[in-house]
């Protein structure tokens, strides 16, 4: 990359939707996505003959053995330009792990480079009927074969490997874990489409609850939902006749797997070298610092994500986030805290895929967080999947 | 897994296991595993060991890497764990542990696999194992791992 980030607060999101996310839905996705697309764009002061983008991520992220329909379990752009009637110059998926910050990247690219004027960005996420993770499987082929027959498969065990790998190292406890759980989920339970609005989680309920892959419990991974979030982004030229307070997007930086390992062995060791690139190429994108940033947002897809990037982002010091959390210091309800989980994260909402984190972001930059909202707020970060799979967003709105 | 207690007089038949399938790029490998053997994929290019083989060198990125399997000692440390109780799979009966760990000759190469000495083993960084295998089906062998002090 250049030394200077050339779309820097060059794009703005202007406007958004979140369906309810729910346990099972009653309507196909395809629905909720038409109509949480229309609601994005009319919460911009949009029409929809004015969207000329569509970006997305389609990945059904199950690992059992589910078929991706679109419209059914999966909505690709075009299969939403098509369905709300829209004419779009540019609609594009991005393919791979990291689906969010994959995504949005397309899209701020798409707007400063002038392919489109004003871009829906969705992500949809369908949880298939039957077992999520639960693979039949009696022959082991291709990629499978360096990983089923011994019995390590699904993404639980990864983490859960990585996960005892810090506890081992660094001393943390499963009390600290259920500090991180029972924060996401208090957040999670003050926000209307959650699915965990009102319900949260006490340390103690966490820690009453079995292991199921040591150290880990349930709790420790996001819950499978079905809901659909839209995003309204343009340029910041444009993004000044509009209804909403713009929230530019500053900079980005995404990390990349290195090592070769079989499929789903993320070392704890090879997702924070990963994490030393994209810290450096995020503060050199953004132009700012960890010390710059007033909301940063963890990502949690499984709770031990939020140690990796508050140690990624230097938001504390190699192997401390545990005693961190551990001291309130990420209590969305104290002053001086880190609040990274304000927003409830993955494990307070549903499985969001990274939308809880942009959204938070996008609310509380915008003033429009209601009576969550956050007071003297300048600049915020959403964390996306692992540093060496996903990356990270700096946002800002009140562009220098 | 449903298990019919009452069949009098007869256990339950052991669990199925999931068969490695081998191809084109992994049969040496299954082939040495079939007679206890582990071994690791060797670039012809460069020289250097890897698992799993790509369909390029993750060292010197040839696309030719005439890939040969080579034993190793079959020396390991324990990086990390975990005690898997609810699998995905079919064909493992929790509580099982799967052991995460660096070949001593090969230190840049990881593998998951079990452990052998089971669930309740006591571990931490650095808990010396040897490989060991488990036979699933005739002429079809596992990799796996067990305490060194035990083996």
């Amino acid at each position: 990359m250049s030394r200077v980030f050339k779309a820097r607060n060059q794009v703005a999101l202007v406007g958004y939707a979140h369906s309810p996310a729910v346990r099972r839905a009653t309507r196909p996705l395809g629905v909720t996505a038409i109509e949480t697309a229309k609601a994005a764009i009319a919460d911009a002061g949009l029409t929809v003959g004015q969207i000329d983008g569509f970006v997305s991520a389609p990945l059904l992220p199950a690992s059992g053995e589910h078929k991706a329909q679109d419209g059914i379990s999966i909505v690709s752009s075009h299969w939403l330009a098509q369905h709300i009637g829209a004419d779009p110059a540019y609609a594009v998926g991005f393919q791979g792990i990291g689906q969010l910050i994959g995504s949005l990247t397309l899209a701020v690219n798409a707007i400063a480079s002038g392919a489109a004027d004003y871009i829906l960005f969705h992500r949809a996420l369908h949880n298939p009927a039957g077992s999520y993770n639960d693979n039949p499987m009696t022959e082991a082929r291709g990629a499978d074969q360096w990983v089923a027959p011994q019995g390590f498969y699904g993404s639980m065990p990864t983490i859960a490997l990585a996960y005892n790998e810090y506890c081992q190292r660094y001393g943390a406890t499963r009390e600290a874990l259920a500090v991180v759980v029972s924060e996401a989920r208090k957040n999670g339970a003050r926000i209307p489409w959650s699915a965990w609005y009102g319900k949260p989680l006490s340390v103690e309920q966490y820690l009453a609850e079995p292991t199921l892959f040591d150290p880990l419990c349930r709790y420790d991974a996001d819950m499978p939902v079905e809901g659909v979030a839209c995003f309204v982004l343009t340029s910041a030229e444009r993004a000044k006749d509009l209804k909403n307070k713009p929230v530019y997007i500053a900079g980005y930086a995404i990390g990349y797997p290195r090592e070769n390992r079989p499929m789903l062995h993320w070392t704890l060791d090879d997702m924070m070298e990963a994490g030393k690139g994209v810290a450096a190429r995020l503060w050199r994108s953004s132009g700012l610092g960890v010390a710059d940033i007033d909301l940063p947002q963890a990502y949690d897809g499984f709770s031990p994500f939020v140690y990796i990037w508050m140690e990624t982002l230097g938001l504390c010091k190699l192997g401390e986030a545990h005693e961190l959390v551990l001291s309130g210091g990420i209590d969305s309800d104290k002053p001086r805290t880190i609040p990274v989980l304000s927003g409830g994260g993955a494990i307070g909402n549903g499985r969001m895929h990274g939308v809880p984190q942009m959204l938070e972001n996008y609310l509380q930059l915008s003033g429009r967080a209601g009576e969550r909202q956050r007071a003297d707020l300048t600049t915020g970060l959403s964390c996306h999947s692992t540093p060496s799979l996903g990356g990270a967003v700096v946002y800002t709105n009140d562009p220098v | 897994m449903e298990i019919d207690q009452h069949a009098a007089g007869t256990a339950a038949p052991p669990p199925v296991r999931i068969i490695p399938i081998p191809d084109a790029t992994s049969a040496g490998y299954w082939e040495a595993a079939a007679n206890h053997v582990l071994t690791v994929a060797r670039c012809a290019v460069c020289g250097q060991t890897t698992l799993p083989p790509d369909m390029s060198c993750p060292h010197c990125h040839t696309t030719e890497p005439g890939f040969t399997f080579v034993p190793v000692e079959g020396k390991a440390r324990v990086r990390t764990w975990t005690v898997i109780r609810r699998p995905f799979l079919q064909g493992f009966t929790p509580p099982f542990m799967l052991v995460d760990v660096e070949l001593n000759d090969h230190p840049h190469i990881r593998m998951v696999a079990g452990l052998l000495d089971g669930a309740e083993a006591k571990l931490e960084i650095g808990t010396p194992v040897v490989v060991a295998f488990e036979d699933i089906a005739p002429k079809i062998s596992v990799p796996a791992f067990r305490l060194e002090k035990s083996a």
